[in-house]
């Protein structure tokens, strides 16, 4: 804990502010600033130049019937709903590492979680987006090989969806509308997340072996020694993970620019708020409405934030 | 005795291979994590042609077209080093700030800290979200527009309050009686961070260090906003436009990707184990 001070001794370590001031300024300038500049500029009609014109609430009132806007968080929903599904095979992997007896295997595997890490973020959209092509992506080429094209064409027709996988045509994953939320789900597959594999296994090392003989003696399997002692462990771990991801997905728009680009991609089904922002602001240069939309978007996630820490704070 | 002995010894054996299906499962997981990596390296060295005949399995040594590593490091390279240049000054940046001011926090309760605190916390409730319109205003009217020195502020501005948190409960955690001595024997504020903070902080600030890195590194939304002249690009905004392209040689592409990862490879490569432990130990303590 840091020493309370008395008056005098603070007047003679004045200068104990000026550590202070390079980070107070950067902060004022890059992140308080913005924030109160966003609030100001969302009652101006602007264009991002020098002119402005006080328009009071229209921009909000404008927000509030953007259809586009309101309907890109269902695509949200669908997200985080399919992050939660995503997270399992994390867990699944730190499990297997946590279970296996020799500690040398335990240390090569952790090495192994965190090597995909080398490849930027950004490449690996890339490389996705490569994945995705019609012609020459691995994920077409794979489905072709392994015959499962076959199997969502038979799919397609007991369903009528009307033509999204027919035989001898490739499926056009980023172009066809229907299927872009699909391919926002399944980029990065296995969706092996090395924070979140380590943050597990940190929390799985955590449970003593007598617990261990003590499920042993009372004969359970493999899934009740999972259900009763590895998950209630790792429970805090996977909440923060879930958490982080919701706020990462309620806020992203990196993911769908690259692959779908500022519109969104074909239909707009790709739109999220963040991306409607950025294409409002900077396509359609109407930055006080962003601002409103930024504002709105800003008002949810602070709500989920604070409604997250309170809960949190109730289960400690 | 000799038939428990083999008993123990088939037990051992037993739990040998009871682990096979989990190094399956785990090798199974893995090898199509790294996918995206060996699609990359193995196209990186073929023509369209071969590309086009056979993308999955890498092509004979004697056809590897090396030439597109020199077509890729001649686009590439120089994004690579204002890409470099960025990340590197803006996390050095942020991390002197950020001991500099985790120090102020940590060291006395001084008049008003108690007030800036909550303050600094605020900003990392706050989603940043919504900061990217008012943001370009602000480096426009900074004059900072089309210029690296705008991405070096905002990335050492954008791991600041977080990499202050973690350090400011680090130093609180270092004895009181090592300040008090190093002031006995006439240390200032500054030589206390620089003989006692920084070295007993090392790993923490190792891995800040990481992931302020990383976070700048793999940003290009402001990169694109912000720079407007292709001998300024980063990677990021350089590989939009090289993706772009409408014909594509994808080899050349691929080995474009492959150097664009390189400086993180090679710190991935010397600090692994820092990485490792720091992400580790920053999970178990929180």
């Amino acid at each position: 804990m840091s020493n309370s001070i008395s008056k005098r001794k603070a007047l003679h370590e004045w200068k104990l502010y000026l550590f202070i001031v390079p980070a107070l300024l950067l902060l004022l300038t890059f992140s308080y600033l913005p924030a109160i500049s966003a609030i100001y500029h969302s009652f101006f009609r602007w264009t991002g130049g020098d002119s402005k014109e006080f328009i009071g609430l229209k921009n909000f009132q404008a927000a509030l019937s953007d259809s586009i806007f309101w309907d890109s968080f269902i695509l949200i929903a669908i997200l985080v709903a399919s992050n939660v599904v995503k997270l399992v095979p994390s867990i699944v992997m730190a499990v297997l590492i946590h279970r296996l007896k020799s500690d040398r295997w335990q240390y090569w595997y952790r090495v192994g979680v965190v090597l995909p890490m080398i490849v930027p973020g950004l490449v690996t959209l890339f490389i996705w987006k490569f994945f995705f092509d019609p012609t020459h992506g691995a994920l077409n080429q794979f489905l072709d090989i392994s015959g499962l094209k076959t199997l969502l064409v038979h799919f397609d027709q007991a369903l009528h969806l009307g033509g999204i996988f027919s035989e001898g045509v490739p499926i056009s994953w980023l172009g066809e509308p229907a299927l872009i939320i699909p391919s926002l789900i399944i980029w990065g597959f296995p969706w092996i997340g090395a924070v979140g594999v380590l943050i597990y296994l940190a929390g799985l090392q955590s449970i003593g072996a007598e617990i261990y003989e003590a499920a042993e003696l009372d004969g359970a399997n493999s899934w009740q020694r999972f259900r009763f002692v590895e998950f209630p462990l790792i429970m805090t771990q996977v909440r923060l993970s879930l958490v982080m991801l919701i706020i990462a997905t309620l806020q992203g728009y990196g993911l769908q620019f690259l692959l779908l680009g500022p519109d969104g991609g074909p239909g707009g089904r790709g739109m999220v708020p963040g991306l409607w922002m950025f294409n409002r602001a900077f396509l359609a240069g109407e930055f006080g409405y962003a601002c409103a939309l930024g504002i709105f978007l800003f008002a949810f996630i602070l709500g989920l934030t604070v409604l997250n820490n309170r809960y949190v704070r109730v289960e400690k | 005795m000799n038939a428990t002995a083999s008993s123990k010894a088939s037990v051992a054996a037993s739990r040998r291979r009871s682990d096979l299906p989990k190094h399956f499962v785990l090798i199974l997981l893995l090898g199509i994590s790294l996918l995206p990596f060996y699609m990359m390296m193995q196209i990186s060295l073929k023509d369209n042609q071969a590309f086009f005949a056979n993308n999955w399995l890498p092509g004979l040594p004697e056809t590897w077209q090396w030439q597109n590593y020199l077509y890729a490091i001649r686009l590439i390279l120089p994004y690579v080093v204002n890409s470099v240049v960025v990340s590197v000054t803006a996390t050095a940046g942020c991390l002197a700030t950020a001991i500099l001011g985790a120090y102020f926090f940590a060291r006395y309760k001084m008049p008003f800290s108690s007030l800036l605190w909550p303050a600094f916390l605020l900003l990392m409730l706050m989603p940043s979200v919504a900061n990217i319109v008012p943001l370009f205003s602000i480096v426009k009217s900074l004059n900072l527009l089309n210029s690296l020195w705008a991405l070096i502020l905002l990335g050492a501005a954008g791991g600041l309050v977080f990499s202050i948190y973690v350090l400011r409960n680090f130093i609180e955690e270092i004895p009181q009686d090592i300040f008090e001595a190093a002031e006995i024997d006439g240390a200032s504020h500054f030589r206390q961070i620089i003989n006692v903070v920084i070295p007993m902080s090392g790993s923490i600030i190792g891995t800040l260090a990481i992931l302020t890195f990383l976070n700048t590194w793999n940003d290009f939304l402001m990169p694109l906003i912000v720079l407007r002249d292709s001998e300024i690009f980063t990677i990021g905004v350089g590989l939009i436009y090289l993706n772009g392209e409408y014909v594509k040689e994808w080899g050349q592409i691929m080995a474009a990707f492959f150097v664009a990862s390189l400086p993180l490879i090679i710190i991935f490569l010397f600090m692994m184990k820092l990485f490792i432990r720091g992400l580790s130990a920053g999970a178990v303590k929180g």
